[in-house]
């Protein structure tokens, strides 16, 4: 196989992952120790399922992945302990970008803001915050682009499947009745 | 466009301010089916829905919110404002949460806004199974006990009840229950042969039976079906289940109490109005189910009467978590 | 000559062919926006053509299954985004070949593929119904249990990488798949006792999260690229393409249309098997697999089209669903006043030719709109990522919401992109997670039923296995196909045959 160099592969497809065979990144050790321990945590879960029941028990199944899991996660861990750490990346430069940073923060202030606020302001804010992030063009542009795509997203979404996504502050269900009742009045 | 659709929204809320007072409904109403898109219930409310609204004058969105054996759904109404303007069309499992340990809520934390419909249980057999009707069934199960596989939906489920029903009446039944996610895979397993015997509802195994692909053991009810008139009824072979019968899975639309009254009868009217429909009758009709309607302290009379009767069933059969005693639901006759 | 007819109704009625039509054009978007789904479209219709006529409603929905089902690899070559479940391995080697501007190529060869997948799916469903409808039907638990487990092994193909990172992946998969309440016993699995975690991680929103999220987060790194240029001068594949690569696209529609039959497993599955038999039985690809191989691309393209012929095997025959499409025409059907079942052939054959009428329309249309459009396609992804990675973000949350309307599946998506961004970092591979929780529950309940149905006895589940020419040759696979994967066997074939065959995957 061949060897990925990290500053010129993407590491966009699934088919060729990012990491490196022959050297560990930054962070992988942590990520790998992360893993075993969770996989430790769903094991200890799984038992407490049904224990050794029944082969029939609803534990089985899950006995047997998380302990798949514990393996692999543990073989994981010792090989890469075993690589010489690549010590031309860094976790802020290639595993962590600022701008990676910021979008994941947009991303849990909307998960967060979603509810309370509703679906048509809060993606309002996250796509002008984000697109005026990664373009710093001039506002008009940005202001322009956001709002348009989200009228067409809430246009697909809301009106043609009936999605309907939390109103939060807006009366979107009032608004759109008005316009249906002033639709079916003409027609 | 952007302008005219900005302009458009402003003078959208000037003027659903003037008609604040308008009446309801002054928006779409969320209907939240409780079951997955296809399923029964999925189909009797997407079938009935449409002619209620045209009695409304409104418009019913339908979503269906799956998952927790329809305690997801539930839980979402019974969190929402009682407003009506969100709907619960759901089916006869929330009155078997309590007992089951899943859920805290149960429909009578809703109101009814129309029982529709009730299902008729039957149980049905490979067409090479050993045996022709209850009684043979019955004999070959005492003959070789633990062999034969009955197809089940889980705790709880019609499979469930019907088989509890069997054990009380009967005396117990050592059959091995083979669990499905839902009658439909159960049938078609059935008809694979992986399992023997489905107790399932009428409607859904009828165009298997008239196909010859299943066969008939016993309706569970008291009177013959006009839809299978050759198929013999349970309480020919034991007239014990009298107790329990008529019984059945039924489907209904809920909101949650403390809805407005004058919304609620609006509602009420709607889908009484809806269920006249000659087509929504005639689907009912082909499926096997019995049109009920019932509304206000029918319903609730209905409601409790199934729960009382299902819950000590499951009780006495040893397959609740809880007994229903603990929720204040009295045995049937006390 | 009734037959006839009833079969070429939709080709002489002008309303019933335009419907077909707008339902594949439709369909084609539907399925490649990763947030819609054909099972959402297709529901959506049945409240929308609830006063129609029966065959218009059901012309406009088999267009969009049509239509939907190619549609989503679209964003899987143009974007590395999986517009639908059953586009996932379309993803591993269309999207290299989009990275090196050859995107054109690629949709014109997956269009051209999906014709023919479709084509053979639908002549099976014509000529051979009630056959495989009896076939599938003899599925017993146990022999489902082995396909899924047939299906994990897949892992060693899905995961270039390390394998050892690819088991662990697969068997996560299989993890997420069980958490929330067993929907055989209602028991609490993986909830940590909390309430939103009772109803399970949806699968939908793992697949978004992992493919769409996970993939904008890490195309931030290079936010200030242009986008790579696509020619798309050559679109349609010249003759001796399509001749050469007939072989595979037929044994790989044999599996779609086989596996879409079968009532609980569809075309994401059968994509994902198809591609796997791709890359065993091509011995000397031009490309390597996962580069941009032509065969990884017709493999599942052909598989998930053939499987729609597939899946309405058992609907029209038995009134059963082949997977959740067909399960929402079953109700389509009822409350249009038919009675889907085994009866529908014999009392309504017009039915079933206007079903397969309809399929041929849709099938057709949707070459034509498949090499069409491209142009729009592309220009969309020369849109710059400064605008782009924020939209597709956007569409990832609010298709994880329309899943089930639920906000939950929102959080989950998004802990999952985040998750799966780190996955990618470190080399884990992603496909096999995705993998292990579609098999999930067709492993863990079928492996239940059946031990169950022989009273937990091991002994018994043996005997049962090996007395059962299917699951004997189920079984019998899944024992070559595992050796097959391990060091031993490449050991022996090279001491046998004196050399090694290929690159085996590491």
């Amino acid at each position: 196989m061949d060897l990925i160099d990290p500053d010129h592969h993407d590491g966009t497809s699934d088919a060729t992952p990012g990491g490196e065979p022959t050297h560990r990144r930054p962070g992988e050790m942590v990520f790998g120790l992360f893993l075993l321990g969770a996989s430790l945590v769903l094991m200890w879960s799984a038992y407490g399922i049904s224990g050794f029941k029944a082969l029939s028990a609803p534990g089985t199944v899950p006995m047997a992945t998380t302990a798949v899991m514990v393996v692999t996660a543990a073989l994981v861990v010792l090989r890469t302990r075993r690589l010489p750490l690549d010590t031309t990346e860094t976790v802020a430069k290639d595993i962590l970008p600022g701008v990676v940073i910021l979008v994941a923060a947009l991303l849990v202030g909307y998960g967060l803001l979603l509810r309370p606020l509703g679906f048509l302001p809060t993606s309002a804010l996250f796509l002008i915050v984000a697109i005026k992030a990664l373009s710093r063009r001039g506002w008009g542009w940005t202001l322009g682009v956001s709002l348009g795509s989200l009228l067409v997203v809430w246009l697909i979404f809301r009106i043609v499947f009936s999605v309907l996504m939390p109103a939060g502050i807006v009366p979107e269900g009032e608004i759109i009745q008005v316009f249906r009742d002033l639709v079916g009045g003409s027609a | 466009m952007k302008r005219f659709a900005l302009g458009a929204v402003a003078a959208a809320i000037a003027l659903s301010a003037t008609g604040a007072f308008a009446e309801y409904p002054e928006k779409e109403i969320q209907g939240i089916i409780q079951w997955g898109a296809g399923g029964s219930t999925d189909t009797v409310m997407r079938s009935v829905t449409p002619h209620a609204e045209e009695a409304l004058g409104g418009t019913v969105v339908m979503q269906n919110m799956t998952g927790g054996v329809g305690a997801i759904a539930l839980n979402s109404v019974a969190d929402g404002e009682a407003d009506g303007y969100t709907l619960l069309m759901g089916a006869e499992n929330p009155l078997l949460y309590k007992v089951m340990g899943l859920g805290d809520k149960d429909y009578s934390d809703f109101t009814a806004i129309s029982i529709l419909a009730r299902g008729t249980p039957v149980l049905v057999a490979r067409p090479d199974a050993p045996f022709d009707d209850y009684a043979g069934m019955m004999d070959y199960i005492r003959a070789n006990p633990g062999e034969v596989r009955f197809g089940a939906t889980g705790p709880g489920g019609l499979p469930s009840v019907i088989t509890a029903m069997i054990s009380t009446v009967e005396g117990g039944l050592d059959v091995i229950a083979v669990p499905y996610d839902g009658d439909g895979p159960a049938l078609t397993a059935l008809q694979g042969g992986a399992i023997d015997v489905m107790p399932a509802v009428l409607g859904a195994s009828i165009e298997g039976i008239r196909a010859g692909n299943m066969k008939p053991l016993a309706i569970f009810d008291v009177e013959k079906n006009a839809k299978l008139p050759d198929a013999p009824i349970v309480t020919e072979f034991n007239e014990a289940y009298d107790t329990y019968l008529p019984w059945g899975p039924f489907f209904g639309v809920f909101v949650k109490n403390g809805t407005p009254e004058d919304v609620v009868a609006k509602l009420q009217a709607a889908y009484a109005e809806g269920a006249k429909n000659p087509d929504f009758v005639q689907l009912m009709d082909d499926r096997g189910f019995t049109m009920l309607g019932l509304t206000g302290a029918e319903a609730e009379e209905f409601l409790s009467t199934w729960q009382q009767g299902t819950t000590w069933l499951l009780q006495d059969a040893g397959l609740t978590q809880t007994s229903p005693e603990e929720f204040g639901i009295a045995r049937p006759g006390e | 000559m009734e037959t006839l007819m009833a079969f070429l109704t939709v080709f002489l009625d002008p309303e019933l062919l335009i419907l077909v039509a707008v339902g594949t054009f439709a369909g084609v978007y539907v399925g490649a926006i990763p947030g819609l789904s054909v099972t959402m479209a297709v529901s959506i219709l049945i409240s929308f053509t609830f006063s129609w006529e029966v065959y218009p409603a059901i012309a406009l929905m088999i267009g969009i299954y049509m239509g939907g089902v190619y549609g989503g690899s679209r964003t899987a070559i143009l974007l590395n985004i999986p517009g639908a479940p059953s586009a996932i391995a379309t993803a591993m080697d269309g999207y290299p070949m989009a990275q090196r501007g050859e995107a054109g190529t690629a949709i014109g060869v997956t269009t051209v593929m999906s014709f023919i997948g479709g084509f053979i799916g639908i002549a099976v469903l014509a000529l051979a119904a009630p056959l495989v409808s009896d076939f599938a039907l003899r599925f017993q638990p146990r022999d489902y249990m082995l396909l899924a487990v047939l299906g994990i092994l897949l892992v060693g193909s899905l995961s270039q990488g390390s394998l050892v990172k690819g088991i662990f992946a697969g068997a996560f998969g299989i993890a997420i798949g069980a958490v929330g309440r067993d929907p055989l016993t209602f028991a609490e699995r993986f909830t940590f006792d909390l309430r939103i975690m009772e109803s399970g991680i949806s699968f939908i929103a793992v697949m978004i999260g992992m493919f769409g999220v996970s993939e904008a987060l890490l195309q931030l790194h290079h936010v200030d690229r242009d986008a790579v240029r696509q020619k798309i001068t050559r679109i349609v594949p010249s003759l001796a393409t399509v001749r050469k690569h007939l072989p595979l696209s037929l044994q790989t529609s044999t599996i779609g249309v086989v596996i879409g039959a079968l009532p609980g497993t569809g075309g994401d599955i059968a994509a994902l098997m198809a591609y796997d038999h791709a890359k065993r039985v091509t011995k000397n690809p031009e490309v390597p697999f996962g580069k941009g191989a032509m065969e990884g691309l017709v493999a599942p393209e052909t598989a998930n089209n053939a499987a729609v012929g597939g899946a309405f095997i058992p609907m029209i025959t038995l009134g059963i669903p082949g997977d959740a499409v067909t399960a929402i025409m079953i109700g389509a059907l009822f409350i249009h006043g038919l009675n889907p079942g085994p009866m529908l052939m014999i009392d309504q054959p017009d039915m079933f030719w206007f079903i397969v009428g309809s399929l041929v329309a849709a099938n057709v249309f949707m070459l034509i709109f498949g090499l069409t459009g491209i142009r729009l396609f592309t220009k969309i992804v020369e849109m710059p990522r400064s605008v782009l990675i924020p939209l597709i973000m956007l569409l990832s949350i609010v298709g994880a919401y329309a899943v089930n309307n639920s906000i939950t599946d929102v959080y989950w998506m998004l802990g999952f992109g985040i998750f799966g961004y780190f996955m990618r970092h470190y080399g884990y591979p992603l496909g096999p997670v995705i993998l292990g929780v579609i098999l999930s529950r067709l492993l863990d309940d079928n492996w239940r039923r059946a031990i169950i149905s022989e009273r937990e006895d091991l002994g018994r589940f043996f005997y049962g296995v090996v007395t059962s020419p299917l699951s004997l040759v189920l079984f019998v696979s899944v024992i070559l196909i595992f050796l097959s994967q391990t060091p031993l066997w490449a050991r022996g074939k090279t001491r046998i045959f004196g050399h090694r065959e290929g690159s085996t995957p590491q």
